[in-house]
């Protein structure tokens, strides 16, 4: 807990840890064209589905390939796939469809095993891992396969994981606000009506004021967050207004016909 | 039912014991026969699809001397071709003109969680694909069997009367070119004067221009026709695919959907028009492994609307289906809509003419707007929440898929399509998908944050 408590706080050195594991395997493995994470296979190497995966947990090293679940047909054309990998690097043929490859993604999810911290799952790396994985899919949309299904789901990470890291930095902030507005809104009512803090409790008015402004808070964090909110009424109405069009059309024109 | 041209006397009888109630009738004695035959009034179904099929046949059924004018008859739209199960019940459609019957669907988020959907269907339910050839055919020749004339034309352009007390009567004039296979190309220019139109011509409708309908925002759907080698096609059996992420499309959905004998691979956006052949190389791109060494047959383009036109009835025409602008967001589902609207406007008609007795006019054709509005509004805007919700960016894509895993989810999903209903779910559940839905959505957009963070 207290490990990944400090790894959170500024998200700056929260690659920190990771980084100079990621380096590590690219000396090791692939050639310096290549970003380390992501390797590219030709079109022909990634007829099967598990080839990208396997050819990088192949150019690790011994201790992946003992974690990894031996599956035959994967695993043995394995020596060939590495360097067909190779051949693309070298730019022999246009690469059509490149595959992630992550030592630590294995058969279509995160190896929890790998991820793990003195004893515990380091949750924080495999959201970083996941991010990475996305971002680069995002760029290199990757084709689906049946043979190496993704089974990766982000509710296996714990919910505090999440909570800790990204509403904890924001909580200070909003609960400080929301203190802040409440006390500013108690006050004003106060001075306004002369119903006083105790009494506003009891009164629905007031009740609904506070619903608002703890809405509001949660709703609105930036100023950028306004005009979303605004965008977003008017997207919800704007299909309403065009099949209300035909109805609308009878009002107006039918003045004119009488 | 051809035979009620012939024996006009016996209509009135033969009608009291048809499947619609609802439909009023008359006492028809032989004398009133004769006026019936006068003041009979003609409708014209133009375009021959689902939506122009269904109402001509249902206008013929109701006794009204019925057109469908249509252009090209062994037309092969670009289309899903996907047809809701009661569909086949309430149309009565053969079993036979149905090629594939899906009962797995897969959707595939952008980081490629396949998940797989119809795992709550009931034995005997499906989604029917069909091909719109074999479909729309169907449609016209039962139209044409009960009494509707089906003209191989194109229309051109329609006079609608001026308006004013004295002109309440007086028909449309549409002008159209025949053809009839013995001219060879060139058609013949022929006019038709009718006192009802049905505009069921399509996104391009030619009677929707003329009636000053307005235009309405269209998606474009881009498809290719893919046959693939027969140890891939065994895949897509009885499966479609659904594949969601901005490379795919920015506001719509990649499908690979079973045909016949081929697979049909495409995509849709309205925003992005321009890009989608990009969209479409994503698409097969994504789904490369599964139809590799497969062969375009053909390739198609279609515009899908997005709302209906804000102009869907002017005088005695009215807008059905594509037309009118009934294709749902989300799903851009159009069949059963269409010929949902065409029979439910031919009612209308039906019943404010007493069987073609009496001359409609706009507030009968109303009724039909009136009652398609509510009776499918919620379902287009549920569907248009949902389409802004979770086709919003790839985080919601992610959190969509999520979602979709949920059996509670798929039931709700697949009852609503299936039967065209709004069944009310149980409360509990309701909770706690919203409950889980918001924490994907959550844990998606978070996610983001850091791959934003990873650019910068």
């Amino acid at each position: 807990m207290s490990i990944s408590m400090s790894l959170l706080s500024p998200p700056l050195t929260r690659f920190q840890p990771s980084k100079p594991h990621f380096t590590y395997k690219s000396t090791l493995s692939l050639g310096p064209t290549n970003p380390p994470f992501l390797l590219s296979t030709p079109k022909a190497s990634t007829d099967n589905g598990g080839a990208g995966v396997s050819a990088s947990a192949a150019t690790v090293e011994e201790p992946e390939l003992e974690q990894k679940t031996p599956e035959s047909s994967d695993s043995v054309p394995m020596a060939e796939n590495s360097s067909n990998g190779a051949v693309a690097a070298g730019g022999e043929e246009k690469v059509e469809v490149s595959k992630f490859g992550d030592p630590r993604w294995i058969s279509g999810t995160w190896d929890l095993k790998q991820f793990q911290k003195d004893g515990k799952t380091d949750w924080d790396a495999v959201i970083d891992a996941e991010a990475r994985r996305r971002k680069w899919l995002q760029c290199n949309p990757e084709s689906s396969s049946n043979n190496d299904p993704v089974v990766f789901d982000t509710s296996v990470i714990p919910w505090w994981t999440w909570m800790k890291r990204f509403h904890l930095p924001e909580a200070e902030l909003l609960n400080g606000r929301a203190a802040m507005i409440g006390f500013f809104m108690a006050y004003l009512v106060d001075s306004l009506t002369g119903v006083g803090l105790v009494d506003q409790m009891s009164n629905f008015f007031c009740k609904t004021l506070l619903f608002v402004a703890v809405v509001g808070v949660l709703l609105i964090r930036k100023n950028e967050d306004l005009e979303t909110v605004k965008k977003l009424l008017e997207e919800t109405t704007f299909y309403d207004k065009q099949w209300q069009a035909t109805w609308q059309d009878e009002k107006s024109t039918s003045p004119k016909d009488d | 039912m051809a035979s009620s041209v012939v024996f006009k006397s016996f209509t009135g009888l033969r009608h009291s014991s048809q499947e619609h109630p609802k439909v009023l009738h008359s006492h028809t004695n032989p004398i009133s026969s004769f006026s019936y035959r006068r003041f009979r009034i003609t409708a014209t179904a133009i375009g021959g699809g689902p939506a122009g099929g269904s109402a001509a046949e249902t206008l013929a059924k109701g006794g009204i001397e019925t057109y469908l004018i249509e252009r090209k008859l062994d037309n092969c739209k670009p289309c899903g071709g996907a047809i809701p199960l009661c569909m086949v019940g309430e149309f009565d459609l053969p079993l036979d003109i149905i090629d594939r019957r899906v009962t797995k669907m897969k959707m595939i988020s952008p980081s490629n969680v396949a998940v797989d959907i119809g795992r709550t269907l009931k034995p005997h339910e499906y989604i029917g694909m069909v091909r719109r050839e074999v479909l729309d055919a169907y449609l016209r020749e039962r139209a044409s069997t009960n009494g509707a004339k089906v003209i191989n034309g194109l229309f051109l352009k329609m006079d609608i009367p001026k308006k004013g007390s004295e002109n309440i009567n007086s028909p449309y004039v549409l002008h159209y070119t025949e053809y009839d296979g013995k001219k060879g190309g060139t058609g013949e220019r022929k006019t038709l004067e009718v006192d009802v139109v049905i505009g069921a011509d399509g996104a391009n409708s030619r009677v929707a221009k003329s009636i000053d309908a307005g235009d309405y925002d269209y998606a474009i759907a881009f498809q290719e026709r893919i046959k693939i080698p027969s140890d891939k096609m065994v895949y897509y059996e009885n499966l479609a695919e659904m594949y969601v992420g901005d490379d795919v499309s920015p506001d719509f959905y990649g499908w690979v959907f079973p045909k016949c004998d081929h697979v049909a691979v495409g995509t849709g956006t309205v925003t992005h028009k321009g890009d989608i052949k990009k969209f479409q190389l994503a698409t097969r791109n994504r789904a490369r492994d599964k139809i590799l060494g497969g062969k375009i047959i053909r390739v198609e383009a279609h515009p899908i609307p997005e709302h209906p036109r804000p102009r869907r009835l002017s005088g005695r025409v009215a807008l059905v289906g594509d037309a009118a602008g009934y294709v749902t967001k989300c799903s851009g589902e159009g069949i059963y809509f269409a010929a949902k609207s065409g029979r439910m406007c031919a009612e209308a008609i039906v019943e404010g003419s007493e069987n073609g007795k009496r001359m409609v006019d706009e507030s009968d054709l109303r009724k039909y707007f009136e009652k398609w509005d509510k009776t499918y509004w919620p379902t287009y805007k549920v569907l248009d929440v949902l389409q802004k919700v979770f086709y919003r960016s790839n985080p919601a894509r992610e959190a969509f898929v999520e979602m979709c895993a949920d059996e509670y989810v798929q039931k709700m999903t697949f009852d609503s399509y299936l039967y065209k209903r709004v069944v009310p779910g149980n409360p509990l559940e309701d909770l706690k998908l919203a409950v889980n839905t918001i924490g994907s959505l959550v844990r998606a957009n978070a996610l983001r944050r850091e791959m934003d963070k990873l650019s910068a």
